[in-house]
């Protein structure tokens, strides 16, 4: 299950699981976005490479247009994959306390 | 015991010793050297022809002539003599012609050759009221100590009591520092040779801890594989200080040894016990469980040398048997004959259990031993739990039933269980992202009812579903269910999908992504077997050409703590 939905103002709050078939929802939301954004993912406990996808898509996207995506509350599991895929180069990412 | 008595001509060189005497007693700690400042001392203010230091053992009452750490000191009975008399009574003697006083022991003189004429003995008392021993000037040049004498001589002797009293307290500090000291040392070397990783046995969990108490204690434990089978020890040497750490040591490098050597259980247990007796004194030696289990045969031959209870969990009947010790503590005695070797069978799920007596031993606050019940009940409740933690859960049992009494006696625990074979969990799936879902519901129910560690869970499911929508994905000819087993496997998992109706792609050929890329380069996609490989302990591929069928097999286990890491990590961006 996903859930992912606007918080304070540039702030998107995204919980559950981002797996290859939530990805395409995901996507469909930050699509809509521009400037920046700070995702936030206390509450997203799992991502597959489907979900790393949809944020690169994203990050290019708002690049592009001066904008840039932040994710913050990162759970250790998350780190560990955006580690070995190199996102923690393309992403700021401020980990769970 | 105080100065009242004005001295008469106290002059300055009369003064300045006794300054010098107190000066050097402060800054000195060592008992030698302080008793020859005194007896220096005393010689220089009294104008004296000898002077003997004697301390007071309280211990055995005696007075020792000199330091008492000199084996060939004088040592006398503290009734005896003048010195006696003094020591006794607390009070200052003086006696002018010694060998006219029937209190004087003339012996001291036979055994050193000197002549007595005339003796001031003091008794020194320090600060708390304590003996020390006796002070006796000798001899001195005036002929008589007169009441001045005594005056001088009793300044004197109060310095010199609390000193030397401080001195061997110093002295005893130095002792128990030193004997703490080797104590460390012995211990390290003792917990030097513990297993530092448990081995893996296929069929088996296996798992040995060790808790020292304090300084002291002489229990060790070993799992080890050799050609002959699994070694499986438990030893307690009894005793105090250094010495059973290092016979514990001694024990284990000797088996290890001759098991190394290919020796067989019998020869070895006799040899070791034999050896080891020669060894060490009559009254040391070693409770000890040497085994070796066949994991292919599911049997355990051992030797329990004064080791005791050995307790064998029963999965199928849920009872625990109690076996007995086979023989004598090791390197009691030597062995004339040994007994075969006794046998124990395991059954699936099967436990034995092996705990040093400083479990069955422990007491409460009350003074009630934990006691065999109490294992049992634990065993019980929680035997189908990996065995690492079902010693944590027996220690916690212990901890709680001695609610706070301190652990008087090392703690160590050996837990050897056959794995019951699990019938693997399998299901099939519809080639469809939709099925995700039950994938992952699939995969909880088997975490939760196998046991096995939780904190496999998310790398165990990221690795499924980037397989499985690898399937979906490039095997769009096939309409055949995706099928999915999971197993457990000692300390972690084993995960098999099958896809059928396929081409052969072997993914452990697919290059690496290149995670170094400036985002500008990089397109999403290609990372999902990149990331399966850091996330996984083993990654196979199998292509069945006659069934057209894709298997692809992964494992995830635990790591120790030396590098929990998590993955792999190869290749990282960072390195």
């Amino acid at each position: 299950m996903l859930t992912i939905e606007n918080g304070p103002p540039g702030v998107v709050v995204i919980a559950g699981r981002l797996d290859s078939a939530q990805s395409p929802t995901a996507q469909s939301f930050l699509d809509r976005l521009q400037g920046a954004i700070t995702l936030d993912c206390r509450g997203l406990e799992y991502i597959s490479s489907a979900g790393l996808g949809v944020l690169l898509k994203t990050q290019k996207r708002l690049i592009a247009s001066a904008g840039k995506l932040r994710l913050v509350g990162v759970n250790r599991h998350l780190r560990d994959i955006f580690q070995y895929s190199g996102f923690d180069q393309i992403f700021e990412i401020e980990p769970l306390e | 015991m105080g100065a009242a008595t004005p001295i008469r001509d106290l002059s300055a060189r009369d003064l300045e010793p006794i300054l010098a005497v107190a000066r050097d007693l402060a800054a000195s700690f060592d008992l030698d050297t302080m008793l020859g400042e005194v007896a220096s001392a005393a010689k220089q203010v009294l104008k004296a022809d000898r002077v003997s230091v004697w301390l007071h053992d309280a211990a055995t009452d005696e007075l020792v002539l000199g330091s008492s750490s000199d084996l060939g000191s004088v040592r006398i009975p503290a009734s005896m003599g003048l010195v006696g008399s003094c020591a006794r009574h607390r009070r200052l003697i003086n006696v002018p012609d010694c060998y006219a006083d029937e209190r004087f022991d003339p012996s001291v003189d036979r055994r050193t050759g000197y002549r007595t004429r005339c003796m001031l003995s003091l008794p020194l008392i320090d600060h708390k009221d304590e003996l020390v021993g006796v002070i006796q000037v000798l001899n001195p040049a005036s002929g008589v100590f007169d009441e001045d004498d005594e005056a001088l001589a009793t300044v004197l002797a109060a310095q010199c009591a609390v000193a030397l009293q401080r001195a061997r307290m110093m002295d005893a500090v130095i002792e128990g520092e030193r004997m703490r000291q080797e104590l460390e040392i012995a211990r390290s070397v003792q917990l030097g040779t513990l297993p530092t990783t448990m081995p893996a046995v296929p069929g088996y969990d296996v798992y040995g801890r060790f808790e020292p108490a304090g300084l002291t204690g002489g229990d060790t434990f070993d799992l080890q594989v050799f050609d002959q089978g699994l070694l499986v020890v438990l030893g307690d040497a009894t005793g105090h200080g250094m010495g059973p750490a290092l016979t514990a040591a001694q024990m284990q490098a000797m088996l290890r040894m001759a098991f190394r050597l290919g020796a067989d259980l019998d020869t070895t247990f006799t040899q070791v016990n034999n050896l080891l007796a020669d060894m060490l004194p009559a009254d040391r030696f070693i409770c000890a469980f040497i085994g070796l289990l066949d994991p292919g045969a599911h049997r355990i031959r051992f030797h329990s040398g004064g080791h005791g209870p050995i307790l064998v969990f029963r999965a199928a009947t849920g009872d625990c048997e109690v076996h007995r010790p086979t023989s004598f503590p090791v390197a009691a005695m030597p062995l004339p004959a040994l007994r075969t070797a006794a046998t124990l069978e395991f059954a699936p799920g099967d436990i034995l259990v092996l705990i040093s007596d400083g479990v069955t031993e422990y007491r409460d606050s009350q003074g009630e031993e934990y006691g065999h019940a109490r294992i049992h009940e634990v065993l019980r409740q929680h035997h189908g739990k990996p065995m690492a933690e079902l010693a944590d859960l027996l220690l916690e049992s212990v901890q709680a039933f001695a609610g706070g009494a301190p652990q008087e006696d090392d703690v160590t625990a050996v837990l050897i269980k056959r794995e019951s074979p699990r019938p693997p969990a399998a299901s099939s799936f519809a080639r469809s992202l939709d099925s995700l879902e039950a994938i992952f519901g699939f995969v909880g129910s088997m975490f939760a009812s196998s046991g096995v560690d939780a904190s496999l869970r998310q790398p165990v499911e990221f690795a499924v579903e980037e397989l499985f929508t690898n399937m979906v994905k490039y095997g769009k000819a096939s309409e055949a269910e995706v099928c999915l087993t999971l197993v457990r496997i000692p300390g972690g998992v084993e995960a098999t999908l099958i896809d059928h109706d396929t081409e052969p792609f072997d993914i452990t050929q697919v290059p690496d992504a290149d995670v170094d890329l400036p985002i500008e380069q990089r397109e999403p996609g290609g990372l999902g077997i990149h990331l399966v490989r850091r996330m996984v302990d083993s990654l196979e591929y199998e292509y069945r050409e006659e069934l057209r069928q894709t298997r692809i097999t992964f494992r995830k286990v635990v790591k120790g703590p030396s590098n929990s890491g998590g993955a792999t990590g190869d290749g990282h961006a960072h390195d």
